[in-house]
């Protein structure tokens, strides 16, 4: 009796479990459908609820009027490099700190959590920020996306909590016996163990540069070191300042407005499909069991 | 894992620690120099950007006079902090940035946790794999297309959702315009945007379970609910407890774009806070100042928050942030 | 292996941080050569400046307009332009509290009167230079009000004005679909009641004809109380005279300065709209919708119209060329039949021709006689015209008699006024549309001036006595702020009252409290302060 019951169970859980899947598939699914055929559908018969399923008024002026903008090409350019190194500077710096902050035995630990933990709430504010790095001569130049800041200390305290519970220190004391250093130990087993923290936590900072738009708001004003976050905010807002500036010199005109929106969903589709691709490659660390598999292997 | 096992482990380690004296900073330096060095950078990192210009704070209780420098102006004192708080919408404000933050917080911190407990439980891997892009998907959406969107799609009149909620016979209830509907709009569209995002973190601390825990339970005849609840849980809690203390740090902070793009003058009411109250007093003259202090005020309170709950959680779990 | 290569990653990282540093600051070192030598050359050679240009969205790359190639050439100067298009007000912050600032800066009101007073000693007073700019100096004297608009409290002048001329005397037309008027028998209303009849005959037949009694929507505007193309236009019909739109509710009425958001006739139209609402006449969506929303609504489908009365800038615009023939531009409607006082609009001939602080030169700049011989370049006349409508040739036709006229667009596609804006700086730049130039216009402008026709009457008001002369007074500092504080409060207690009364009533029970309410939030303030300030002007 007991075993057929399970088994009830057992079909029971996973018909939720799919029902449930299926309904968060759905949910989300919908609205990035409705961006993609926005994009391309009429704007007009987009905003009056025409379209719900199928494009209508089918045409690419959207696209075309993004692609057409030669500066989204240097953005790319721009914002891929930028990615590429912050992220690879961010991972550099933050995970030997988190190594270091996880393990008990330092003493300066408490102390320097609490420097760390103070700066995610008082900031001396944009100001004091900026006239420091004008002062550091990082102003306008590409170092100002990846030098400063490259510490989050959100993300190093995910990190550290990860280290601290993911790592027996046990695991350490047995290296250590055996002459590991720390910096070896670190080298040699923490990081290939957390290859899941690794990859979510580059992720992170990946998406953090990939979206980022303030730092180059402030801090750029060469028109060859902008990121593409800039460049695709300044044609998306183009279409937005019809709302605020319009009657006064007849500002709106009809024929922009009637695509207004395609570039809006266009936009976001631009931006967001490079990152996509690198989705799959990271997603397979998360996969169970991965790093008992690495200490066997 | 606790720390008396360490402290008796080092007396086995080198021979260049006392075992009679008490650790401390200056006496473990030598033996741990190498930990000094990994978490040098990071210091150096965040004193200069982070530290550095925290004298701004000062432009709080100060005039901002731009020929005397930035911190040259008269000094006022708790001024600008009375004039907050005397204000005319300051109870409006306070209500209103509370409310939103904790509603986000209520159901916005569980939404990923459990996401990831059911993208953990799935065992088909086309089907897990397809799930969990779909659903981290929607961070990367802007927020002025995300309300671009919420006002095409919840239309009452022309929108999906408006259809949908006619056919089902709720007429007539304005998602967008409500006084009691625009929390829920805000933070389930939140959740909706974030959920799979915030559920990588979780998913990520569950990937680290040894698979041999799944099969002894099974063995021991636990059922899937039963391995979730003693397997998977127990994994994450302390990513959950130190990812909600964090939480707790932003009791007052409430996105600013976001809320300020979703105000109309029919939720107004429930929709100004703080964030967007100071854009609004400082967009017009540069009030420094008063921004600052309003600011810093929102920080403190952020603060105490954060370290009441570190401090509970110190007593009761044993984790805590420092 | 892995050791290694993590040293040497660190090795390379730490030589990048030291170069950065280096690099920075070569490029900058470099930057300041190159100004220098432009400096110390001769008066042949092109001076080197640096300028912000705060643009529309839609306009051009500013080295693609020729009138400005040559109107730099004609200064002997050569302007490293940085053109920025969004987030003006967030660059705009850090970078004149950091003092980082470019020689000049371009836009409508780039830089306000508040910021002068913030950052004293950060800009130029240009009233030393005047005489280095004759054009200047003859806008000033034949538009004295021009000089007024530019002179601060202390009599510095830190920022030019623009004056533009040919805009009409206010920004909000009234239409009513005429074609549906015709369909259902109807006459043109001329008083509220007659409205409201309209626009239940709107509503419950099907006055576009395409066989659905229930896709038309008789009222339609953009959600706020007042502004432009807002219902607080509708206030005239009960004498007030807005002015410049007055979207915080202030006006003047026979030399005394009131704010019609605590007044018995605003209480009125809220009643009026609340009826309108109740029998469904608005749009429900009134308060939700978005701009792009609400501009699709009211360009229907094909040959369909779908809102019967709006207010907006011109037909074409607001419905689209298809449907723009289907509206008439109305008169102002009068509250009541009986009602035998005058009948106003809203007055904003100065916020539509003239505009504050379009350049502004910083104090720091190396060449000032140099941006002032470009600065006169730009209030030259001829220049000031194609800096408006753009460059002889491709946008302004040089008629070879001394007259001009603005062409159409060559991409027939396209509208006069995106045309505009695409081809040059257009409203946003500095400009003195003199009098005396002889410029025919262009079909859009043309059509607003016919459809502001039936406002003419309605808009002979008393300029001594009842327009708010907001272009031309300057507030002090501190009262800039006080009035700035207590108008967030007013507003956010105003806007969400209007929405509330308009859609669920109730104006009547709460009126009394409200009153109190924005007193308590400094509405009696703001009136006292810009009453002093008012009486000021006009003893002058």
């Amino acid at each position: 009796m007991g075993q057929t019951s399970k088994n009830g169970n057992e079909i029971m859980f996973s018909l939720i479990l799919i029902a449930l899947g299926l309904l968060i598939f759905l949910i989300v699914a919908y609205p990035l459908y409705f961006i993609i055929i926005a994009s391309i559908s009429d704007s007009t018969l987009v905003s009056t609820g025409k379209v719900f399923f199928i494009p209508k008024g089918i045409s690419l002026f959207g696209y075309n009027e993004i692609f057409h903008d030669s500066r989204i090409w240097t953005g790319y350019k721009n914002t891929i490099f930028y990615t590429f190194a912050g992220t690879f500077v961010n991972l550099l710096f933050t995970l030997p700190a988190a190594y270091v902050l996880s393990r008990k035995e330092f003493k300066a630990r408490r102390f320097i959590m609490l420097l760390f933990v103070v700066t995610l709430f008082f900031n001396g504010g944009l100001i004091p920020t900026y006239l420091l790095m004008k002062g550091l001569h990082l102003t306008n130049t590409i170092w100002v996306f990846i030098l400063p800041f490259c510490v989050n200390v959100f993300y190093l305290i995910i990190a550290r909590t990860f280290f601290e519970s993911s790592l027996p220190s046990e695991l350490y004391e047995a290296a250590a016996m055996d002459g590991c250093s720390h910096i070896k130990f670190f080298i040699k087993v923490a990081l290939p163990l957390s290859k899941a923290l690794i990859s979510v936590i580059g992720l992170y900072y990946l998406v953090g540069h990939w979206n980022d738009f303030f730092t180059a708001l402030i801090y750029i004003r060469d028109n060859e070191l902008q990121p593409l976050q800039i460049i695709l905010r300044d044609i998306l807002l183009s279409n937005q300042v019809f709302a605020n500036g319009a009657g006064v010199g007849g500002d709106a005109g009809g024929y922009a407005q009637r695509y207004a929106d395609q570039i809006k969903y266009g936009v976001i589709i631009v931006s967001t499909l490079p990152i996509l691709v690198l989705y799959p490659f990271l997603q397979k660390y998360f996969d169970k069991g991965v790093m008992i598999g690495s200490i066997k292997g | 894992m606790s720390s008396q096992m360490i402290d008796i482990d080092r007396k086995t380690i080198g021979p260049g620690i006392r075992l009679a004296k008490k650790p401390t900073v200056l006496n473990t330096f030598k033996r741990d120099y190498q930990l000094w060095i990994m978490i040098f950078p990071a210091i150096i990192v965040i004193l200069l950007f982070n530290f550095v210009p925290m004298y701004g704070i000062q432009l709080a209780f100060r005039d901002y006079d731009f020929s005397k420098g930035l911190t040259g102006g008269a000094w006022h004192g708790l001024h600008y902090f009375k004039q907050f708080i005397d204000s005319y919408l300051f109870t409006d404000l306070m209500r209103n940035t509370f409310l939103i933050s904790l509603a986000s917080i209520v159901l916005g911190f569980p939404a990923p946790i459990l996401l990831a407990l059911i993208l953990n439980q799935i065992r088909r891997k086309k089907m897990k794999q397809i799930l969990q892009t779909t659903v981290y998907l929607p961070h990367f959406i802007s927020t002025i297309v995300l309300v671009g969107m919420l006002n095409v799609l919840l239309s009452p009149e022309t929108g999906i959702v408006g259809y949908m909620m006619k056919s089902i016979g709720i007429d007539n209830v304005n998602l967008l315009a409500s006084t009691n509907t625009f929390i829920p709009v805000y933070v389930l569209s939140d959740i909706w945007q974030h959920c799979g995002w915030n559920s990588i973190i979780y998913l990520a601390a569950l990937s680290t379970i040894d698979p041999l825990l799944y099969d002894s339970a099974k063995i021991d005849g636990a059922s899937r609910w039963q391995s979730i609840r003693y397997v998977d849980i127990p994994a994450i809690i302390p990513t959950i407890i130190i990812l909600f203390i964090l939480s707790m740090g932003g009791i007052l902070s409430t996105g600013f774009e976001k809320i300020f793009l979703m105000q109309n003058s029919l939720n107004l009411p429930v929709s100004e806070v703080i964030s967007t109250y100071v854009y609004k007093i400082g967009i017009i003259s540069n009030q420094f100042s008063y921004a600052a202090a309003i600011g810093l005020f929102n920080t403190i309170i952020n603060f105490i928050f954060l370290f009441a709950v570190n401090a509970i959680s110190r007593r009761f779990s044993n984790m805590s942030l420092w | 292996m892995r050791t290694k290569l993590m040293v040497f990653l660190t090795v390379i990282l730490i030589f990048a941080t030291v170069l950065a540093g280096c690099s920075g600051s070569d490029s900058n070192a470099e930057d300041k050569s190159g100004s220098n030598s432009g400096d110390n050359s001769g008066a042949k050679a092109k001076v080197k400046l640096t300028g912000i240009m705060v643009k529309h969205p839609l306009t051009k790359p500013l080295a693609e307009m020729e009138w400005l190639q040559k109107a730099e050439e004609a200064a002997g100067v050569d302007i490293e332009w940085q053109e920025i298009t969004a987030d003006w007000g967030q660059k705009k912050g850090t970078m004149l509290a950091s003092g980082d600032i470019p020689d000049l800066f371009v836009g409508g009101n780039v830089i306000t009167d508040a910021d002068f007073a913030q950052f004293k000693g950060l800009f130029q007073d240009l009233s030393e230079l005047i005489s280095q700019a004759p054009k200047v100096q003859e806008m000033f004297d034949t538009k004295p009000e021009t000089k007024v608009i530019a002179t601060q409290p202390d009599g510095k002048i830190y920022g030019l004005p623009k004056y533009q001329r040919f805009w009409p005397a206010s920004a909000t037309r009234q239409f009513i679909n005429q074609k549906w008027l015709d369909n259902l028998g109807l006459a043109m209303p001329t008083t509220w009641d007659e409205l409201y009849e309209v626009l239940l005959a709107f509503k419950e037949k099907d006055a576009n004809g395409n066989g659905d009694p229930n896709d038309e929507i008789p009222m339609d505007f953009p959600g706020g109380f007042g502004g432009f193309f807002n219902p607080a236009v509708l206030l005239g019909s009960e004498g007030i005279t807005l002015t410049d739109g007055s979207s915080q509710g202030y006006f003047v009425e026979e030399g005394k300065v009131k704010n019609f958001l605590t007044d018995e006739r605003y209480k009125k139209l809220v009643v009026f709209l609340n009826k309108l609402n109740k029998a469904g006449l608005i749009n429900p969506e009134v308060f939700t919708h978005d701009y792009t929303k609400y501009q699709s609504i009211a360009r229907g489908e094909g040959d369909t119209a779908k809102v019967g009365f709006t207010w907006g800038w011109v037909a074409s615009d607001r419905f689209g060329e298809q449907l723009a023939p289907q509206y008439a531009s109305m008169s102002p409607l009068k509250v009541s039949a009986d009602y035998t006082g005058k009948v106003s609009w809203s007055y904003d001939y100065n916020t539509l021709n003239y505009g504050t602080n379009h350049i502004v030169m910083s104090a720091k700049s190396k060449n000032k006689e140099a941006a002032m011989r470009f600065i006169n370049e730009l209030y030259n006349p001829v220049v000031s015209m194609q800096v408006l409508f753009g460059s002889i040739g491709p946008n302004i036709k040089d008629n070879g008699d001394g007259t001009y006229s603005v062409l159409p667009p060559t991409d027939t596609k396209m509208d006069p006024g995106t045309w505009k804006w695409t081809s040059s700086m257009a409203d946003a730049g500095p400009m003195y549309i003199a009098d005396t130039i002889n410029l025919t216009l262009g079909k859009d402008m043309q059509e607003v001036l016919t459809q502001s026709e039936p406002l003419k009457s309605a808009l002979e008001v008393n300029l001594e006595k009842d327009v708010f002369p907001g272009m031309f007074i300057k507030y002090s500092d501190a009262d800039n702020n006080t009035m700035s504080l207590n108008n967030t409060n007013v507003t956010n207690l105003a806007n969400t009252n209007f929405a509330k009364w308009v859609t669920k009533g109730g104006v009547e029970t709460q009126w009394d409290a409200y009153v109190k309410e924005s007193i308590k939030a400094g509405l009696e303030q703001n009136i006292e302060i810009m009453q002093k300030y008012y009486d000021d002007y006009m003893s002058k």
